[in-house]
């Protein structure tokens, strides 16, 4: 159910903007957001890039194994964790997402961590780079099996709805996903419940090498949302203001009972899909050029400047603070020391088995 | 074709089955235009174009179930899943459609297809790029098994498993893509399924494994070798069906034997191995087969060599038959 309270309207032809590519507010509404906020959005999408060059950073150095590069989408993430209530709502991420959890608060020294396999991780170093997850901050740990994790966030909202906890879900995922059954089963079901759950897609136009047309013959994801009963919302997911805004309206609706719904946030994998891709193999060199005019991050700064908010010098120092900050999260991530060996055998269960007893003996 | 790959090998025998056949298709994630993640299908879409190398939605059951009826209907799939450990969003299609068609319809309907998948650790993957399902594939009947360890086994087997009547998991070794070059014939060959490859001749214990554990198998020969203690090491090539004549002959005549699987403990492939040589050869053991296998964990992201099944452990294990 949709109420005709709302800023926006669901299925629209193009996606929904607010900002210009020059920085220029295009809503139909007063922006009424404070100069804090729109500060705190251009700061967590720096924080996310640069999250990431310093991770590559580490990989050619060899201390980190993989790295997934979010450039390009930190708009989307940023505003998806700008309209939630951290530690309060439930996040389950996809692999390509620092900029979500950075936002939300979760300390850099943990994803440092956990691309490194320290004890700086929570997660105890069982997974691969690129696969955190916080307990502390309701970030239900990534698996790589894609789509794999939105029937679990579809559970974790019908939960809240029969406990009544006034918490909402946000479930996120790439357009590849979308073609997995687990991507089905997850809206429908959602759908049935009203569940309290947003789904977020970040269309970067490609899974890997497949472009987006052989992955699905519909002309945009969002309108997917309709063969279930949902909402779907196309927006410029390299717009933080509209991406926040509609996130806003749509976390808002699950909220208060009215359900779920998809949002479709278009977006362009500026980097490779992965340090172990080689993108010139099936996208022209062109193409990324003319997507990287578009970056969020640049945009963004150009509307900060435009309001006289942001300067070139700010920047400089912004940059030189989160480098900082940065180069001290992987000294305390490293220092915290490589998980042991005999973590290995634990939290396979919440008691250790004789039989894993026995094993670990054996390789210890 | 000269020295290869494994890998190589795989793109120049899915070639060479393609010009022969015109039923034969590839399909799969990335198998286009990419070449596969790993070049396991490089240049073939460029050779043979979009309607016989099919890059399909990110979707394990498209795959599988769209290759049964690719099959059904008279073409020859060979479907490619980017990782073993994806198999289980097809499992359905594979467990349910793939094996039990032949059974299921009195022998009306077949599948013969390939399903290919890089399987199994060492490469920094995590629990997701690393397991070893080889033991959910044998427990379903209807499914042939197949692991090589060498590019030129692979040729052989993948042209047995394209041309066979039976759908056939054709599982990978993908820490050793690369790793290994030899010399692989240029010929057309097949290398019948269910026949070991005896890597190496010796008579103080036997080794046997398959697929990616070969090379730490062979490792572990060479250490027994200097410390002069002779090993007759046997690649089983293919699990179902399996080489129990060959296997059997050795241990018989050497009397101790030691098993080495990746995949975690529980049920490993090399616990039947086990049960079969006591159930068989009983008299002729002078130690009980000992199993090197993975632990019953996930498969961890740190310390994923320690996992394995390493020439150390191996070694630990040749030690104890023989002290029997
Ligand atoms: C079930 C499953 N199949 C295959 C893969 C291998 N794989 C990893 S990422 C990826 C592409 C995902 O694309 P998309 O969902 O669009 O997200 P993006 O990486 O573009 O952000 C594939 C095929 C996987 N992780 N899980």
């Amino acid at each position: 159910m949709i109420k005709d309270s709302q800023l926006f309207q669901p299925f629209s032809e193009k996606p929904i903007r607010l900002m210009g590519d020059a920085g220029e507010w295009l809503g139909s509404f007063e922006l009424n957001l404070d100069s804090d906020t729109l500060l705190k959005f251009y700061r967590d999408m720096l924080r996310a890039r640069l999250f990431d060059e310093r991770l590559l950073l580490l990989h050619r150095r060899g201390q980190v194994s993989f790295v997934a590069p979010s450039a390009g989408h930190e708009a989307a993430q940023v505003a998806v964790a700008a309209a939630l209530k951290p530690k309060k709502d439930w996040v389950f991420p996809y692999y390509r997402e620092p900029g979500l959890l950075l936002a939300l608060g979760v300390p850099a020294v943990e994803l440092f961590g956990q691309a490194m396999a320290t004890r700086a991780d929570p997660n105890r170093g069982r997974q691969m780079p690129a696969h955190p997850g916080s307990r502390d901050f309701n970030v239900f740990t990534v698996a790589s099996v894609i789509a794999s994790h939105l029937p679990p966030a579809v559970g974790t909202a019908i939960s809240m709805k029969v406990r009544n906890t006034g918490e909402v879900v946000v479930a996120s995922f790439g357009d590849g996903a979308t073609s997995e059954g687990d991507f089905h089963a997850g809206l429908n079901f959602a759908g049935v419940q009203g569940a309290p759950i947003v789904f977020v897609c970040q269309n970067n136009r490609y899974a890997i090498s497949v472009e987006y047309h052989k992955q699905t013959a519909a002309e945009t994801i969002a309108s997917k949302a309709e063969a279930y009963g949902l909402p779907g919302y196309l927006v410029d997911g390299m717009d933080v203001l509209a991406c926040f805004f509609v996130m806003r309206e749509a976390v808002a609706r699950a909220r208060q009972g009215f359900g779920p719904s998809l949002v479709e946030m278009q977006v362009y994998r500026l980097g490779p899909h992965s340090s172990a891709d080689d993108d010139t193999r099936y996208r022209p060199v062109e193409e990324v050029e003319t997507w990287k005019t578009r970056d969020p991050l640049a945009r963004m700064h150009r509307f900060l400047a435009h309001r006289g908010l942001w300067s070139r010098e700010e920047d400089l120092a912004l940059r030189t603070e989160i480098e900082r900050e940065f180069r001290q999260a992987v000294e305390d991530a490293q220092r915290a020391g490589a998980v042991p060996l005999e973590w290995m055998f634990e939290d396979v269960f919440a008691e250790l088995p004789d039989h894993l007893r026995e094993q670990r003996r054996d390789l210890l | 074709m000269g020295l290869a790959t494994i890998v190589q090998t795989i793109a120049h025998t899915l070639d060479e089955e393609m010009r022969r056949d015109d039923r034969v298709v590839i399909l799969g994630e990335d198998v286009g235009k990419r070449g596969g993640v790993f070049l396991a299908t490089e240049a073939l879409f460029q050779k043979y174009g979009p309607d016989r190398v099919i890059d399909t939605p990110l979707s394990e059951a498209a795959i599988i179930g769209a290759a049964v009826g690719m099959a059904v209907h008279g073409l020859r799939p060979v479907a490619e899943i980017q990782f073993a450990d994806y198999i289980f969003p097809g499992f359905d299609q594979l467990v349910s459609q793939a094996a039990k068609l032949r059974y299921r319809s009195g022998g009306q309907f077949s599948a013969p297809m390939v399903i290919r998948m890089p399987a199994g650790g060492g490469v920094k993957g995590g629990h997701h790029h690393s397991q070893s399902p080889e033991t959910h594939f044998v427990h379903t009947p209807g499914l042939k098994v197949v692991y090589p360890s060498t590019p030129h086994d692979t040729k052989g087997l993948l042209k047995t498993a394209i041309r066979d009547d039976d759908p056939v998991v054709f599982m990978e070794p993908k820490r050793l893509y690369r790793a290994i070059k030899e010399e692989v014939p240029e010929e057309d060959y097949c290398i019948e399924f269910g026949k070991a490859h005896l890597r190496r001749k010796g008579d103080d214990v036997v080794l046997v494994s398959y697929g990616a554990t070969m090379a730490e198998t062979l490792k572990a020969a060479d250490a027994l070798h200097e410390q002069g203690i002779s090993a007759e090491v046997i690649d089983l090539r293919s699990l179902l069906p399996w080489d129990k004549t060959t296997v059997c002959r050795s241990v018989a005549r050497v009397g101790r034997v030691v098993l080495v699987s990746e995949a975690p403990r529980m049920a490993n492939f090399m616990s039947e191995v086990s049960a079969t040589l006591t159930e068989e050869i009983l008299d002729a053991l002078l130690a009980p087969p000992i199993r090197v296998t993975g632990f019953d964990t996930p498969y961890p992201y740190a310390y994923d060599r320690e996992y394995l099944p390493g020439p150390n452990r191996i070694l630990k294990a040749v030690q104890k038959v023989l002290s029997y």
